[in-house]
């Protein structure tokens, strides 16, 4: 319906029509009303252009009463002149003009004229363009200050990194801008509750923040909903098209909500990844929502627009929030990490130093220690290089041990003495524990007679890295065994001229050819012609021993048959057991044996005799031979002599002592027998000088078996 | 068996006592003795001698020098020498068989054994 089609109810010049009808004046009493009420400013003008009637908004426009207006030229309050020459081809009329108010205001408003509305009477509708303007630049103002809050909020998210902050910033301004009543963001928690994390509210209205809501609140299936990506704009929650469970609406009344707008806040829970075929799966993070507690309020579009917008944009800064979180988390467990790395590497250098403190000391007591010892000890390196020397190089040499480390030991030792050494140098350096004797020329100019052991050093892959190499000075004792040999050689001598004399002059004394002695003459001529020869057999047991010992003697070992030997032996001592009435059974035997033949005879003499001495007479000594195997190796084989007697016995506890010198079982019995006391310490260094072992075994009253070993001869 | 005739050369008086009366007493050999090497080589150049008694340990010249000495001389290089020596070692013993001296006798010895000692070295026949 248009005014243009209304007959116009208060016209009071009627020229076409001279009776109004009844119904026109109906029409009219319906139509002055709502003519009044409408919010455009409506004029009638005549022809002339003079003003038969307005309604309210028309004198509100024109800022005067209707009294002033009516009547007048509508020219009067305006500019430019409205022209209103009727024109057939245009019903009406529209264009803008300037409405002149009192006081000078100006008012800009668009026309439209419509002619002849009834005959002779034209319509004009006003609308005012000035309070239509600063309407449009309010909401463009509007339009600007969203986008510089939706930028600033976005730039704040941005920017901070601190979720908490964020929030906080994000209610606000979105209070402050959408001017509603209480903004907040609910967090929805895992369990289905949730609680208002950040809240920017009016004062006149309750606050929610921090209260926690129960999952019947929000439940499971709504949180669906809004991970799907629903908003809920409701103008009026108490309104049955809202759509709300009358729990809810009694829920939300405690907190003055009249109307509300939600939008989700979701989270992607699959970042985007190149290789994962996963389509990103939203979840629900939470929820900004905006409340109206003073009334009912209708949400514009562009205010869900900016909602979801900022929530997507608190989307962002949550995902943001969380791989800094993340990505703080990493760096506390790399920096604990790093600080447990610092800390053992700390106490690794700590035990080091220990280590090392306590090797310096270890070291330093070592110098002293060999520094302190008159033994030489030095470290030979593969090279044959001096490592490490002690103190009493120094003394010796007299050269500083710094001075010889490093040099080879030909070089501190001279040609000639390193030629000596050279072999032992060698064998150290294959491996082998190396002992040997020296003669060495000190500073000085005098020889030293040393004893020299060295020890390889093994790593721990078994390869020679050098030697540790020990020098004692044996000069001392060198000089005593030189000098003991000397002596046993002068009293050989010595005493072995004078002892012929004396046994000589004796037996021919004894022939009697140089005149008849008394028999007690005769008796005193035996005994010291007894004497005599015992002397002798001393003088004789006392050198062997003693070059055997000493190793000067070597044993001249050859291959010889043992049958021949034991029959040596026997004839020998035929004279002997002749005298004594004993019997010798010897069972030889053809077997090679390898040994020094005047050794073994001597053993065999000696043990043959010692067993005629204590035989009773007719009594029996056999001398027996066999190969058997060897006790600690059945599979080698050993050549076993064996003398035994049938006299009176060795006592068990007595049968090792025997082959000690000059023990004698009785010692007045030894006197009787002639012996030395050194027979058997004798055949014990003999047999030991061949690799065989000798021994004794005795039943007391029935007789001793004397038994010694030799190795056999491998054919 | 003819008599023989022995040289013994010893420092020691003694020991040429025993062995001049052992041998006589023994055998009825002949025995010239001399004191020293020169006034043994001296004997054996001037005497006809069967067989020599060196003893092997003399001040100045030892029994070794002489046995040296005697091989140089036509007149004695044939006596066949016997060692008298206080060393009893077989190696010993080895090295007087390898100068070439015909025996050893050990000291201390019994000066009536001696005959019977030199005949088996010299491979002699002794009357009983």
């Amino acid at each position: 319906m248009t005014l243009a089609q209304l007959p116009y109810p208060s016209l009071q010049i009627q020229k076409n029509s001279s009776t109004p009808s009844r119904q026109q004046s109906t029409k009219k009493q319906l139509l002055q009303p709502m003519l009044e009420k409408a919010g455009d400013a409506i004029a009638v003008l005549d022809p002339s252009g003079n003003l038969l009637e307005v309604n309210a908004a028309a004198c509100h426009l024109f800022g005067r009463s209707r009294r002033t207006l009516v009547n007048k030229s509508l020219s009067t309050f305006i500019k430019p002149a409205l022209d209103i020459t009727f024109d057939v081809n245009q019903a009406s009329l529209n264009g803008q003009l300037t409405v002149v108010c009192p006081k000078g205001i100006e008012r800009h408003v668009e026309y439209t004229l419509t002619h002849n509305v009834y005959p002779q009477v034209h319509l004009v509708i006003f609308r005012d363009l000035t309070q239509r303007q600063a309407q449009a630049e309010e909401a463009l103002r509007w339009q600007r200050q969203r986008v510089e809050l939706f930028s600033e909020v976005t730039l704040k998210i941005r920017q901070s990194l601190q979720l908490k902050e964020i929030l906080r910033a994000t209610v606000t301004e979105v209070q402050r801008i959408l001017r509603t009543d209480r903004v907040l963001i609910y967090q929805v928690l895992a369990d289905g509750t949730g609680k208002p994390i950040s809240e920017s509210v009016l004062p006149a209205y309750p606050a929610i923040l921090g209260m926690e809501f129960p999952e019947e609140v929000f439940p499971k299936d709504y949180q669906t909903l809004y991970a799907q990506g629903r908003v809920r704009a409701i103008a009026d929650v108490h309104s049955p098209n809202a759509g709300l469970a009358d729990c809810l609406v009694e829920f939300v009344k405690q907190f003055d909500i009249q109307s509300k707008l939600i939008v989700p806040i979701l989270q992607n829970l699959n970042p985007p990844q190149p290789l994962s075929q996963d389509s990103p799966q939203n979840q629900l993070w939470g929820l900004l929502i905006a409340h109206q507690c003073s009334g009912p309020r209708t949400w514009a579009d562009f205010e869900l627009e900016l909602m979801q917008q900022l929530a997507d944009q608190i989307s962002i800064a949550i995902a943001q929030a969380q791989l800094l979180e993340t990505l703080e988390e990493r760096v506390a467990a790399r920096t604990a990490q790093l600080q447990q790395m610092n800390d053992s590497l700390q106490q690794e250098i700590n035990d080091r130093m220990q280590a090392e403190a306590a090797l310096r000391q270890s070291e330093e007591q070592l110098r002293l220690i060999t520094n302190a010892l008159p033994v030489l000890i030095a470290y030979v390196d593969h090279q044959q290089k001096y490592r490490f020397n002690n103190k009493a190089y120094e003394d010796w040499l007299n050269q500083r041990p710094t001075d010889i480390q490093g040099s080879h030991i030909q070089q501190v030792w001279g040609e000639a003495c390193y030629l000596r050494m050279q072999p032992s140098v060698e064998a150290a350096l294959n491996g082998a524990v190396v002992t040997y004797e020296n003669e060495v020329m000190v500073h000085d100019g005098s020889t030293r007679s040393v004893n020299v052991t060295y020890i390889p050093h093994l790593d721990e892959q078994q390869t020679v890295q050098g030697f540790f190499a020990l020098t004692s000075d044996i000069s001392d004792r060198k000089a005593i065994e030189r000098m003991k040999d000397e002596f046993i050689a002068v009293v050989s001598h010595e005493l072995r001229t004078p002892l012929t004399s004396m046994h000589s002059a004796l037996k021919i004394l004894a022939t009697g050819r140089l005149g008849t002695l008394s028999v007690d003459g005769q008796q005193m001529l035996e005994i010291a012609d007894d004497n005599t020869e015992r002397l002798v057999r001393l003088v004789n047991n006392v050198l062997d021993l003693q070059r055997i010992e000493s190793g000067e003697v070597t044993m001249d070992k050859q291959a010889h048959n043992a049958a021949d030997l034991m029959i040596q032996a026997m004839e020998a001592m035929q004279p002997m057991a002749g005298q004594q009435g004993v019997t010798i059974s010897a069972y030889p035997k053809d077997i090679l044996i390898w040994a020094d033949a005047d050794y073994i005879v001597q053993t065999l003499t000696n043990l043959l005799s010692n067993a005629i001495k204590f035989s009773l007479t007719d009594g029996v000594v056999t001398l027996t031979i066999e190969v058997r195997p060897t006790p600690e190796d059945k599979t080698k084989e050993e050549v076993l002599f064996q003398v035994c007697d049938q006299g009176q016995g060795i006592p068990a506890d007595r049968l090792e002592n025997i082959f000690q010198r000059f023990y004698q079982v009785d010692s007045s019995d030894s006197r009787k027998k002639g012996g030395t006391g050194l027979g058997l310490a004798i055949c014990r260094k003999i047999i030991e000088q061949h690799e065989g072992t000798i021994w004794a075994q005795s039943t007391l009253g029935a007789g001793s078996i004397f038994s010694f070993t030799l190795p056999t001869l491998k054919r | 068996m003819e008599v023989k005739r022995v040289l013994i050369i010893d420092d020691e008086e003694s020991i040429q006592t025993v062995v001049r009366f052992g041998i006589s007493m023994a055998a009825g050999w002949d025995v010239l003795t001399a004191s020293s090497g020169p006034q043994g080589i001296d004997t054996a150049q001037s005497e006809l001698i069967d067989v020599i008694l060196l003893d092997v340990m003399m001040p100045e010249m030892d029994g070794i020098a002489t046995f040296h000495a005697l091989k140089t001389y036509p007149k004695t290089e044939e006596i066949p020498v016997i060692f008298l020596t206080a060393k009893a070692q077989t190696s010993e013993k080895n090295h007087f068989n390898d100068l070439g001296v015909s025996g050893v006798i050990t000291k201390p010895f019994n000066s009536l054994d001696l005959p019977s000692q030199i005949s088996k070295i010299l491979h002699w026949e002794l009357q009983s």
